[in-house]
């Protein structure tokens, strides 16, 4: 059996702990909060974006745009987004295996990474990593957005790759998030995530023409798909890290009723250790007492 | 006058909701009104000046580029921005025409000269927007 001032100790070590999980716990709700509400501001915007892209390359067939041409998939860009922290159960490691699963199977491929522990892992795989972005993974802005999809269709114009890939982890529900990859560059009409829901059904004229529309489309869709990237990979890094945080506390929980049944019980068997002595003391002592009387008693007689 | 439903919105937001008699957009071909019962069609537009106009009262706003969807039930502009005059930071606008003007001079490439002139675009619309501003339909 421990010793109780040890088991103490664990009680005390344990409890801190329970404390910082609990903390975090509720900070990731927070944060998580606050990611999912940006989503659905901006989510509006680029649905229609994404529509009205959609829209246009299925029903005009005379449309050009360097972005849509496709070319011989022999290089291929990943732009991997991963957390800056870890403590968040699964989530780095499920997105970073993806991507680098995927990557095993192209001959040339060029590795983009958002987020410290994304650039950590191909580090550790002697992986060189050709271009990194730290500083927009903790609370994603449209600035942070338009900074990288700058730098990516920078390399693209000079013709460095042939595909771009986003992969990153989406949000589904609070407890349901899953590592997907999506093509980023050239657009394809399929890879075009929009529901055609719309009630009108006929045709839309663009002007000045569907090309020219399809220019000020581009940029934006490239934006809005970095941006959710960004905000559903940060939703889901917190929802990781609640749902990590969570089964800790009730980890610390069990572990710390169990422990206190331990230390209660040593403290009681103590007791009643002490209380033995106590009484043993007591009972030789007034025996003592009892012989001492008498002799006195009988000398004095 | 016959009026339809028009929304602006931003990634950011939404920055008009509401019945208007017609809008006024700087599209690519030119500028153009909208008013209700147009025909649905999708325009782009370049950075400039919107004015709207609701119970006979014109306002105007900057907007970026972005494009603007006409449908047979409402309008909705997207942009990646829209201000009103009073939400404009003249020291911002006026500091980014100068550093556009600045890069123009050096002229790189030909896809930084086209930012630039976006950028010296946006600049000039938002200062238009910001001195030449008649509310009220005064």
């Amino acid at each position: 059996m421990a010793d109780i001032t040890e088991i103490k100790h664990r009680i005390k070590s344990i409890q801190d702990t329970h404390q910082i999980t609990k903390a975090m716990e509720l900070i990731s709700v927070a944060k998580m909060r606050k990611a999912i509400q940006k989503q659905s501001f901006s989510s509006a915007y680029f649905d229609s974006v994404r529509y009205t892209l959609k829209d246009i390359m299925r029903h005009s067939t005379d449309i050009r745009h360097p972005y849509i041409d496709r070319r011989p998939d022999n290089r291929t860009a990943y732009i991997v987004v991963a957390g800056d922290k870890g403590l968040a159960g699964a989530f780095n490691n499920n997105v970073l295996n993806l991507a680098w699963e995927h990557m095993q199977q192209r001959p040339v491929h060029y590795i983009v990474t958002i987020g410290q522990m994304a650039r950590a892992y191909f580090e550790s795989r002697k992986q060189q990593v050709d271009l990194e972005f730290t500083h927009a993974v903790a609370s994603p802005t449209l600035h942070d957005a338009r900074g990288v999809t700058r730098d990516i269709l920078d390399l693209y114009d000079r013709n460095l790759m042939d595909e771009v890939y986003v992969v990153f982890t989406r949000m589904y529900s609070t407890s349901v998030h899953e590592p997907v990859m999506v093509k980023l560059l050239p657009i394809a009409e399929e890879d075009i995530e929009a529901d055609l829901n719309t009630d009108y059904s006929g045709q839309i004229d663009y002007d000045p023409s569907p090309n020219e529309v399809l220019n000020v489309l581009v940029p934006q869709y490239l934006i809005g798909m970095i941006y959710s990237a960004l905000i559903h990979s940060a939703a889901s890094e917190h929802a990781a890290r609640m749902l990590a945080m969570s089964s800790a506390n009730k980890n610390a929980e069990k572990m710390l009723d169990a422990l206190n049944l331990e230390y209660n019980r040593l403290r009681q068997s103590a007791i009643t250790t002490e209380l033995l002595d106590l009484s043993s003391g007591r009972f030789f002592s007034d025996n003592n007492l009892h012989q001492k009387v008498r002799h006195k008693n009988g000398k004095s007689r | 006058m016959n009026t339809f439903f028009l929304e602006i919105i931003t990634p950011e937001k939404t920055f008009y909701r509401g019945e208007v008699e017609s809008i006024n957009i700087p599209a690519l071909g030119g500028a153009c009104s909208v008013m209700a019962g147009h025909q649905p069609m999708v325009f782009a537009t370049e950075p400039g000046v919107i004015r709207i106009t609701e119970n006979g009262k014109t306002r105007e706003a900057f907007m970026s580029e972005g494009f603007v969807e006409v449908r047979p039930d409402e309008t909705i502009a997207f942009s990646q921005a829209v201000e009103w005059p009073e939400d404009i930071n003249e020291r911002r606008a006026e500091e980014a025409k100068e550093r556009a003007e600045e890069q123009l001079r050096r002229n790189r490439s030909a896809a930084e000269y086209r930012l630039n002139r976006q950028a010296l675009a946006r600049a000039f619309a938002r200062l238009r927007v910001k001195h030449h501003n008649y509310m009220d339909g005064e």
